[in-house]
């Protein structure tokens, strides 16, 4: 997993869940391991596209890249402007 | 074919002229940009009605005026409800219910106020309404009133899942009078997710998660009490409370989205209680309901409470 794209995860999840969020592996599942619902996977992305430079949208989506931490960064990877992730 | 559980005669509504933005309500709520991209973006709220320099009286009674004006005969509407979501809506000792009625000059009316539900209040109380008309005078009628003003940061937002606006709607409700025939409503109350303010995240994402498979499932039980199927259903007339719980129920019941009048959701955002009615009013003020077709009016209130109600639509003498 992208070490800088996992950091900005991590940071929206700790905002997003009130508390802090360190330490996340590829296995972790968002919805039954770390307890979000779609509309909070939903506020998490729209903190990524502030610190990671994305554009999302909400009407086309695949729940799929949303089943675990290793799903979500890959997607991110996909979607993020290569900028983003140079200097990690 | 299922009986008539009652007649919705008349619905009008109200919106304050001032209007605005979403944005104009971040730094007094104190919302991040993220969280207003949640609320634009994904839930799809762009504007909202408001004016702080008025009454709730202000807000409710223009509608309620308009009702009561084309009654057939206002000596005969024997209660007049008042439904609100927020619990405490005027200090304790005021009687907003009966102070409604007094402005209407319905003094020969009882009056009283329902509350428990949430937003899901103002389909409850044409169910209620129905149900004290049963088995009285087919002349006698029901004013239904909603309407409230978001009078504190608290109130304004239902935290990650919408912000509140302003608008009222009143309706007349007979039993067997000329109108839009109700044909079933159900209820269902989710009590473990009672806690209004403060859920934790993982209690408001097991809330989240059950949202739009239980909403479906009523609007299902709903159709199915009427005697009739999804496909029968043109239009679901919904609360307005965000696009996206919409998108998720409608996945849920296999329709498409279209099939859910959602027009009024980036206008208007959510208005407690007057919600389904709203927009029931603006499809007929658009010459959307047609003669005969069925509807279905659906809302869910915090708490948590989902209801869904399905009509007929007969032109009769409502407008």
């Amino acid at each position: 997993m992208d070490k800088h794209i996992v950091a900005q995860v991590e940071a929206a999840l700790s905002e997003v869940l009130e508390r802090e969020i360190t330490g996340l592996t590829e296995e972790a599942r968002l919805l039954e391991d770390l307890h979000l619902d779609s509309t909070s996977v939903m506020e998490m992305l729209m903190h990524l596209e502030d610190s990671l430079g994305i554009v999302i949208d909400p009407e086309n989506l695949d729940m799929e890249d949303f089943q675990s931490v290793g799903t979500l960064t890959a997607y991110l990877a996909r979607v993020a402007p290569e900028p983003q992730l140079q200097g990690r | 074919m299922s009986a008539s559980l009652g007649t919705l005669e008349r619905v009008e509504f109200h919106v304050p002229d001032r209007r605005l933005t979403i944005e104009a309500l971040a730094e007094p709520l104190g919302l991040s940009r993220p969280k207003l991209s949640l609320f634009r973006k994904v839930h799809g709220l762009h504007t909202l009605h408001d004016d702080p320099d008025s009454s709730l009286f202000d807000l409710v009674l223009p509608a309620a005026r308009r009702v009561v004006e084309q009654a057939p005969d206002p000596r005969r509407i024997r209660w007049v409800i008042y439904a609100h979501a927020i619990h405490e809506v005027a200090p304790a000792d005021t009687d907003l219910a009966a102070g409604i009625r007094d402005a209407l000059g319905l003094r020969h009316a009882e009056a009283f106020a329902l509350s428990q539900q949430n937003c899901a209040s103002g389909l409850g109380a044409v169910d209620v309404a129905a149900q004290l008309l049963r088995d009285g005078d087919a002349a006698d009628r029901v004013l239904v009133v909603t309407g409230e003003k978001p009078h504190s940061p608290l109130i304004r937002t239902v935290p990650n899942t919408a912000i509140m606006g302003e608008a009222s709607a009143a309706c007349l409700v007979s039993v067997g009078g000329t109108g839009d025939t109700v044909r079933s409503y159900v209820s269902h109350t989710l009590g473990e997710y009672a806690q209004l303010v403060g859920m934790s995240p993982e209690q408001a994402a097991l809330y989240g998660k059950a949202y739009a498979p239980t909403l479906a499932d009523v609007v299902r039980q709903a159709v199915a009490e009427a005697g009739l199927t999804l496909a029968d259903i043109d239009l679901v007339i919904p609360h307005n409370v965000n696009l996206m719980a919409w998108r998720n129920t409608v996945a849920e019941l296999g329709i498409s989205q279209n099939r859910v009048f959602l027009d009024n959701v980036p206008r208007y955002s959510h208005c407690f209680a007057a919600d389904p009615f709203v927009n029931y009013a603006s499809l007929r003020d658009a010459g959307r309901l047609v003669e005969g077709r069925h509807y279905l009016m659906a809302c869910v209130g915090a708490g948590a409470t989902f209801t869904a109600l399905t009509l007929t639509h007969r032109r009769g003498d409502t407008r």
